[in-house]
């Protein structure tokens, strides 16, 4: 008797599941970086606005990554259905909070899916999310030293504006010396 | 003990109920679900996405008085819709949950004694 289970299932359904509810999340994700730009966009906040629209590109090549990933081991992707986003906000400090906030919703969400991974024997997704691991490293800093900006420089309209100039400047050097 | 393999012309039986067989055909690697004696075939995938549906069947909302007891599920594949009652969703779920088993034991037995000697 031919093995068609291994030949066509390469995941188990339990890890399809999950990578399924992933996507979900990424795109749920990157629609929610959508409307935080949205609300810096309308209120001057150009580069806020850059930043976060960046995030949303980002979250989106993410959620299509996972969404190959799956199609490439013939399991069936599912396009997800998004719910509405939070688009109102009473301060500048809370868009970034709520970022800081998504990024670590984000970051359990895959240390699960290795998780479930290790508990499957399923070396191979493991192995294809470890990238992941790694990127929520850089995206948890980015969205950190941002929010950090709002301790150090305060939220007046100059200390908002010395956020505006150096928003875009903040990035992982992967933790290299100098 | 002895083991027997009980094929046909849909294929090797892999597990049975009292009311639904689902066999593989090594020839077509296509499944064939006899269903109450309604013949249904499926490619791997196909069969993956229905038994994903039967598995995702509420039962405990089945048991609510204030909805009818059948669900409806489409198999788009061959455009036909089955409108399951509550013990036809359990004799399902009894089929499939056969049939994997044996088709994992089946990718056992490849990986351990066929493949290795390869």
């Amino acid at each position: 008797m031919k093995d068609i289970l291994r030949r066509h299932q390469v995941l188990s359904e339990e890890i399809t599941d999950i990578l399924n509810k992933q996507v979900k999340i990424e795109a749920q994700s990157s629609a929610s970086y959508l409307a935080l730009a949205a609300w810096c966009d309308v209120r001057g906040y150009d580069n806020c606005a850059a930043f976060f629209f960046k995030q949303s590109e980002e979250e989106r090549k993410h959620q299509m990554k996972i969404f190959r990933y799956l199609t490439d081991m013939e399991c069936n992707a599912i396009s997800p259905a998004v719910a509405e986003s939070q688009y109102e906000f009473g301060s500048l400090r809370e868009v970034f909070e709520k970022a800081l906030e998504m990024e670590i919703s984000v970051t359990d969400a895959i240390h699960d899916i290795v998780r479930a991974c290790r508990k499957a024997g399923d070396i191979a997704t493991e192995e294809f999310m470890r990238w992941f691991v790694q990127e929520q490293i850089e995206e948890e800093f980015v969205a950190r030293r941002t929010l950090e900006l709002f301790d150090v420089l305060g939220e007046d309209k100059i200390a908002l504006g010395m956020i505006e100039e150096r928003v875009l400047h903040v990035e992982y050097d992967g933790g290299e010396e100098g | 003990m002895t083991t027997e393999t009980v094929t046909s012309s849909l294929g090797v039986l892999i597990f049975s109920t009292d009311n639904t067989h689902l066999y593989q055909c090594d020839t077509t690697e296509q499944f064939t679900l006899v269903f109450f004696g309604q013949k249904v075939v499926f490619r791997f995938c196909e069969l993956i996405v229905f038994k994903s549906k039967i598995r995702k069947i509420d039962l405990f909302n089945l048991f609510n008085t204030d909805v009818p007891d059948i669900e409806l599920i489409h198999l788009p594949h061959c455009d036909r819709f089955f409108a399951l009652s509550t013990l036809q969703i359990l004799e399902l779920r009894e089929l499939f949950s056969g049939s994997f088993a044996m088709m994992e034991l089946n990718s056992i037995i490849q990986r351990r004694i066929v493949r290795k000697a390869l």
